[in-house]
């Protein structure tokens, strides 16, 4: 039993600190690999920015300053800072609901992320910047994991995660491999770099080698049942912190949610990789992104927001 | 202070550490040996560390500027202050007949009202005043106990002896900065504090917890408590949050509530859930928009007939202000004698009340000595600090006492005690008071322990955190344990 307006903010935890996450990852790629001025850098720069939804012309000629924008402009509701402050002033909200541990995580990241000598560190170390704020971002999932009892209140802050990512997974993979691309990508250097995007680059090499196939790479993060970061593994967890929840609210099969994500696990469980790439990938990211969708909102109806003549007691 | 031209020259306030010969007190020598042995940059890295700790935990309000917003702690100072076993003592007895007889007044002006016609206290002060409520009268509040949580403001005068300043019986706050700032101190002085035998406040919140339950235990086994918060923009929002983790209680907002045939439900994951007791952070005009103010969107439509049905307990009861009215503590001693026979163990502060012409006249006349506050103000605001102040604002204040003498009473100016305190890295006195937590339900319990607020102005005697007002960790030492070198 919890309030429906905490387990509305920590779901939104969840989903602002991944955010925030794939954000820094983007970001760091993007002006690692921009350091070379090539056309592959060009097209990673293309890959990060159009993931985000940013990839107009002049942007990409200036990674470093859509960098910054994508971390400091709290105009711009994407950017890590806005994500942060959205997910810190959540935790806020229910600071009783959340450990100390956990708490103290967030906060730090906040205040570091708003201390005015922060432009200076990000100007004289971009990268290392960004690698330590994904680092204080994994201390926080950690403490989130080790001190947080693993109740209804975690699972809702875990479904905001893995959903988001799920939803960040599946628009980087649109990008790189859905119908609006007029040609595959192919280049060696840009599909490490979608690799690095997802964090999967080393997990990818124990399973497939040095070898960098589109194709593999397209099966690995939708498809394998392993790396945390597959569209597989975040729709199984899904459905688990799905079930316990309902489990916990006494409205197994009976609620949207719960039935939605079961049925998107197993779509992503049978799924057969020619028929994905006989179809066109597209179609099968579409329909993946409209599920993800559709849980999301019967998420809200159900546990948030639902009517109260419903509930009331007779 | 030009003391030789002046006839009546104030007293020296009392000190806390040291006294009239600059002698350490007993209880402050082992701090004092300890703060000899580290220097000022030792001193200024402990201070550092504290800050730390309040700005990590988040206990920080909000300052919204015109460029960015940033975050401030609320200035905590790093020297405890310490009060030994025998003086707390009479505090705790003290507070505890004061409240004692302060909810037995509640209870009797909102029933039978027999004070009022015995004539001890005013009726009209009584039935006049914004804060009280007359919704209350003859509602039935389990153990009489209608101020469940009580912040006494005492101060030290110059003779060392405790008084009360005044009483807050309504929502009062500043509990979860005693809680913090002893976390903080055995973080800070490790060492110090284990040898001194302070004694424990980590029983607060279980007490608290307790004291909410007894409200309800009698139509209820196991009460349902929750914490309610005008929300995260409040400026003792952590306070509440704090509390609420602490309890284990949900912490809700009004938006959560909803009432349905005079019960109060929590909106949960699942479904509706009954609530029993409610530990209201909001005032009594913002509980309920059908009851009272109509404009509030903090509280729930239909609380109070909730409230009123039995079907749920508002701690603090509202209407509790009526009896920490500013013209109406004048009266406690008399309210104290009334009820229980006995004389206050803890003094009131000689009080001058306007409505009455010649306490008025007293007060016109000596407005330059006296401290002038508004009966209905709080937070240190609508007050005048006659020493302090210009002619001009005595003008002023004059000007607005002949207009309305109901609203104000006045005090002599009071010389609160000194404590030291690490003012930019070295050590300063500074003015201070004592505000100990008082539980009530059905029984009374003072934890051994306060907020000390601070004066960080130098000479300033205004200790309100609005009004540049810091704090301080409070040592309440155990009995036969007072701290030796």
């Amino acid at each position: 039993m919890m309030l429906a307006r905490v387990a509305d903010s920590l779901y939104w935890i969840g989903r602002y600190v991944e955010r925030a996450e794939h954000i820094c990852r983007l970001s760091d790629v993007m002006l690692t690999a921009t350091l070379d001025r090539s056309e592959a850098a060009t097209q990673v720069a293309r890959i990060a920015l159009a993931a985000i939804g940013h990839a107009d012309a002049d942007t990409i000629k200036n990674p470093y300053q859509a960098a910054v924008a994508l971390v400091f402009d709290r105009e711009e509701p994407g950017s890590i800072s806005s994500s942060l402050a959205a997910a810190r002033e959540n935790a806020r909200q229910v600071r009783d609901q959340i450990t100390t541990e956990t708490w103290e995580r967030l906060n730090l990241i906040y205040l570091r992320m708003n201390d005015p000598r922060t432009a200076g560190t990000f100007a004289d170390g971009s990268q290392a910047f960004l690698h330590e704020t994904i680092a204080d971002l994994h201390l926080f999932k950690g403490a989130a994991d080790a001190t947080m009892s693993h109740g209804e209140g975690w699972r809702f802050l875990m479904l905001g995660v893995h959903l988001e990512r799920a939803q960040l997974i599946g628009g980087l993979l649109e990008v790189c491999f859905g119908d609006g691309r007029r040609k595959p990508l192919s280049d060696h250097f840009a599909l490490t770099s979608l690799l690095r995007m997802g964090c999967a680059l080393e997990p990818y090499l124990r399973v497939y080698t040095a070898d960098m196939q589109p194709s593999y790479i397209l099966e690995f993060l939708l498809l394998d049942e392993e790396f945390p970061r597959s569209i597989r593994f975040c729709t199984a967890r899904i459905q688990e912190h799905l079930s316990s929840i309902a489990r916990h609210a006494d409205s197994v099969g009976r609620s949207g949610p719960d039935r939605l994500a079961g049925r998107l696990r197993a779509r992503l469980q049978f799924a057969d990789m020619d028929e994905i790439e006989a179809q066109g990938p597209s179609v099968f990211l579409g329909a993946v992104l409209d599920d993800c969708a559709a849980i999301h909102r019967a998420l809200h109806e159900t546990f948030v927001a639902y009517p109260l003549e419903e509930r009331l007691p007779a | 202070m030009a003391e030789a031209v002046e006839r009546n020259v104030a007293p020296l306030p009392y000190d806390e550490m040291r006294d009239h010969d600059g002698d350490v007190r007993a209880h402050y020598a082992a701090l004092q040996a300890r703060l000899n042995s580290l220097g000022a940059d030792e001193l200024a890295e402990r201070q550092r560390t504290l800050e730390r700790f309040f700005l990590l935990q988040g206990i920080t309000f909000t300052v919204y500027g015109a460029e960015s917003t940033t975050e401030r702690i609320i200035p905590t100072d790093l020297l405890p202050r310490i009060i030994p076993a025998a003086e707390w003592d009479r505090i705790e007895k003290g507070l505890t007949q004061r409240l004692q007889a302060l909810n037995m007044f509640l209870a009797d002006i909102y029933s039978e009202q027999q004070i009022l016609m015995d004539g001890v206290v005013p009726r009209e002060l009584v039935l006049s005043a914004p804060s009280f409520r007359r919704e209350m009268q003859n509602l039935y509040v389990p153990h009489k106990a209608y101020a469940n949580v009580c912040g006494s403001d005492l101060i030290r005068q110059p003779d060392g002896a405790f008084a009360v300043l005044e009483d807050n019986l309504r929502v009062p706050s500043g509990v979860s900065y005693m809680l913090a700032n002893r976390e903080a101190s055995k973080r800070v002085f490790p060492g110090t504090f284990r040898g001194a035998g302070v004694r424990s406040v980590d029983r607060y919140p279980d007490l608290l917890l307790a004291t909410l339950k007894s409200m309800a235990a009698e139509w209820r086994p196991n009460p349902q408590v929750v914490v309610l918060t005008p929300g995260v923009y409040n400026s003792a929002y952590f306070e509440h949050a704090y509390l609420a983790r602490l309890m284990g209680a949900p912490l809700v907002e009004g938006r959560d509530l909803v009432v349905h045939d005079n019960m109060v439900y929590m909106r949960t994951t699942t479904g509706l859930r009954r609530i029993d007791v409610i530990y209201r952070r909001v005032d009594d005009d913002f509980i309920d928009p059908l009851t009272f103010r109509r404009d509030s969107g903090l509280g729930a439509a239909g609380l109070f007939n909730a409230y009123r049905a039995g079907n749920v307990v508002i701690c603090n009861a509202p209407g509790t202000g009526v009896a920490d009215d500013k013209a109406v503590y004048a009266y406690v001693p008399d309210i104290i004698r009334y009820y229980l026979g006995e004389d206050a163990i803890l003094p009131n502060i000689e009080t001058f009340l306007c409505r009455e012409p010649a306490q008025l006249a007293h007060v016109l006349a000596n407005l330059d000595k006296l401290v002038v506050k508004a009966v209905g103000a709080s937070g240190g605001y609508g007050m005048l600090v006659g020493p302090h102040s210009t002619k001009a604002q005595q003008d002023e204040f004059a000007q607005a006492l002949r207009a309305d003498p109901d609203n104000y009473i006045a005090q002599p100016t009071i010389q609160l005690s000194t404590a030291p305190c690490l003012i930019d890295s070295a050590i300063d006195s500074r003015h201070v008071d004592l505000r100990p937590f008082i539980l009530s339900g059905e029984k009374i319990s003072v934890t051994p322990g306060a907020l000390t607020r601070v004066a960080l102005r130098k000479g300033s005697l205004v200790v309100n955190s609005s009004q540049g007002g810091g704090s301080k960790d409070t040592w309440v030492l155990a009995d036969g344990k007072e701290l030796s070198p």
